[in-house]
């Protein structure tokens, strides 16, 4: 799940792979707008086939925490 | 349509339904269901619910609606204003006590809410003695089966047709009132904006008169068939399902749309980057339209480039919203906001945009002091902006008054003006410029990435050298004479605006 997400983070950001932690947050380490975050979260439904509730993304704020989100998804 | 037939909402489903007829006027998903609603469907449903309510309440009644863009959010909207009544849209995202606040201050009657807010109806019926009734947009197919449809009534043009608040950062938001006129100008005041070959793809939020104005009453002028999006998570899925000709976004979804763009051409170096961008926006895009904030001339052009028409415009809530639109022949890029609307007069005072149009409001809502700030006695529109009017009747913005900075020589400094000359570069993440002991001053937060691959002296040698290109393109008395960094991000407000008013924390390098 990790790599997915940094392959799709840089698509949204000029970063270098390696960079990317589960710690990296993504407005203020990555660079995001608000827009480029919930977008990727729609790049992922679509991947992962899954569904994003948009009331839950509010407590996404690191890589980390959209790693364990999306696998608790796909666990269900 | 003619338009001389449409003085008021009523007149404009009106003649809608009597010229499109069983053309589809709405898309909406009902999970992976597309469901349509041809705009005679919408005339009969919102008939309907104003019979419901003169049924129900022989005099005058405020109804607030709240919910993402639906096909109930609709019938509440129009068949309050089609009857004469007044409608109060609200921001979904606000607080319950918020709305309940708001909900009071509007003097609401009829509560029309999307099912995800069942949960707050508890604290409406406790808190909101005038609302005397609630309705569930999942109520609704049901209360329009039961309904006897009204003849809509000849609405006159001065009646109120919606109290809309502002999202004010600071203070009380405030209710703008448009009346029936100040809708149907705005919507009619252009001509040729589209056909009733056009499909938009409607992604902003409802209760915003952009969106309202400019997806929802220009579609049912021009007959456009309207899709609503069901989430911004899913841009570029409903682009491709309803493959729209138009669509109306703001910067910051133009700028992440680009960034997709600019991904997928990389990883296809030899497919011609106008084809990928037409893919990426459903394959038969010509128009984007952009409001809402600064949109960068560097983007425009690129979208430009990519063979879009990207049309900038500039309005407010109380001008119902639109000032000024984009010239699609004018290609040019040149930082403007669009070409003065007709109908509309606009005058510069202390360097202050003023408007004059029948667009304009009525007043704000039970505050006559607000009122009497915003309009002057002879009917002109403070909009608290700073900018001017070019040869072409083209506006250019440079700032917003209030945080217009005058130096102890009197000269007086538009700080948005120096700091939009950053955007661009992209080794910074934001810009703040302020007076500090009279002295110009950017203080700059290096985009994360320039912070790890640039060194300290390089990251200061490349700061130095874009302020000192950005002073040559001003007169003396604007440059930047002092520059700070800092490392930690700038406080900002709820919309990710830099909060202005907050204490420096960058270190001085220049």
């Amino acid at each position: 799940m990790l790599e997915k997400i940094k392959e799709l983070i840089c698509n949204y950001v000029e970063v270098n792979p390696e960079d990317i932690t589960e710690n990296s947050r993504f407005i203020e380490d990555l660079g995001f707008n608000s827009y480029d975050f919930i977008s990727m979260l729609g790049d992922l439904e679509t991947e992962l086939g899954v569904t994003v509730d948009e009331n839950e993304i509010m407590e996404i704020h690191t890589v980390g925490e959209a790693v364990k989100y999306l696998n608790k998804l796909k666990e269900n | 349509m003619d338009k001389n037939k449409v003085r008021s909402i009523a007149d404009l489903v009106r003649e809608s339904a009597k010229e499109y007829g069983d053309k589809v006027f709405l898309k909406e998903l009902a999970g992976s269901e597309v469901i349509e609603r041809s705009f005679n469907d919408f005339y009969g449903d919102v008939r309907r619910f104003a019979g419901y309510v003169f049924k129900k309440y022989p005099d005058d009644v405020h109804t607030a609606v709240i919910g993402p863009s639906s096909y109930g959010w609709l019938v509440s909207w129009f068949g309050t204003v089609g009857g004469g009544n007044t409608a109060v849209p609200l921001d979904a995202l606000l607080s319950p006590q918020d709305i309940c606040e708001l909900l009071v201050r509007s003097d609401t009657d009829i509560f029309c809410y999307d099912p995800r807010y069942e949960k707050m109806i508890p604290a409406v019926k406790a808190n909101c003695p005038n609302v005397k009734e609630c309705i569930s947009f999942a109520e609704l197919p049901g209360l329009l089966e039961s309904a006897e449809p009204a003849e809509l009534p000849d609405v006159p043009a001065d009646r109120l047709a919606a109290i809309v608040y502002t999202s004010g950062t600071t203070g009380k938001s405030k209710g703008v009132m448009l009346l029936n006129g100040n809708y149907i100008d705005n919507a009619m005041c252009q001509d040729n904006e589209a056909t009733s070959d056009d499909v938009m793809l409607s992604v902003l939020p409802i209760h915003h008169i952009y969106c309202f104005t400019c997806d929802v009453l220009i579609s049912l002028r021009y007959g456009i068939t309207l899709c609503f999006n069901d989430s911004l998570m899913h841009i570029p899925q409903n682009l491709k399902r309803f493959a729209p000709t138009a669509i109306l976004i703001v910067p910051m979804i133009a700028e992440t749309m680009y960034k997709q763009i600019k991904a997928a051409a990389a990883q296809n170096p030899n497919v011609p980057i106008a084809a990928i961008a037409q893919n990426v926006f459903g394959g038969r895009l010509k128009t984007i339209y952009s409001g809402g904030a600064y949109l960068r001339p560097e983007l425009q052009k690129a979208y430009m480039d990519m063979g879009f028409i990207m049309a900038q415009g500039y309005g407010m809530t109380e001008c119902a919203p639109r000032i000024s639109t984009a010239d699609p022949n004018d290609k040019s890029c040149a930082g403007d906001v669009g070409v003065i609307v007709n109908g509309c007069t606009v005058k510069i005072e202390d360097g202050e945009i003023l408007v004059k149009s029948p667009s304009v409001m009525a007043g704000y809502y039970k505050d006559e002091a607000a009122t009497a700030e915003a309009l002057t006695p002879d009917g002109w529109l403070r909009t608290g902006d700073l900018g001017y009017v070019d040869e072409k009747n083209r506006i250019f913005i440079t700032g917003r008054k209030k945080n217009l900075i005058i130096l102890s020589n009197g000269e007086n400094v538009s700080p948005e003006e120096l700091e939009n000359k950053f955007a661009g570069l992209d080794f910074i993440a934001d810009v703040l410029v302020y007076s500090e002991d009279s002295v110009i001053t950017a203080e700059i937060f290096p985009a994360p990435e320039a912070m790890k691959n640039m060194s300290e002296s390089e990251l200061e040698a490349a700061l130095r050298e874009a302020v000192d290109a950005i002073n040559k393109t001003v007169i003396p008395a604007k440059a930047i004479r002092r520059l700070r960094i800092r490392d930690v991000e700038f406080e900002k407000t709820t919309s990710k605006k830099i909060k202005r008013s907050q204490p420096v924390k960058g270190r001085q390098i220049q």
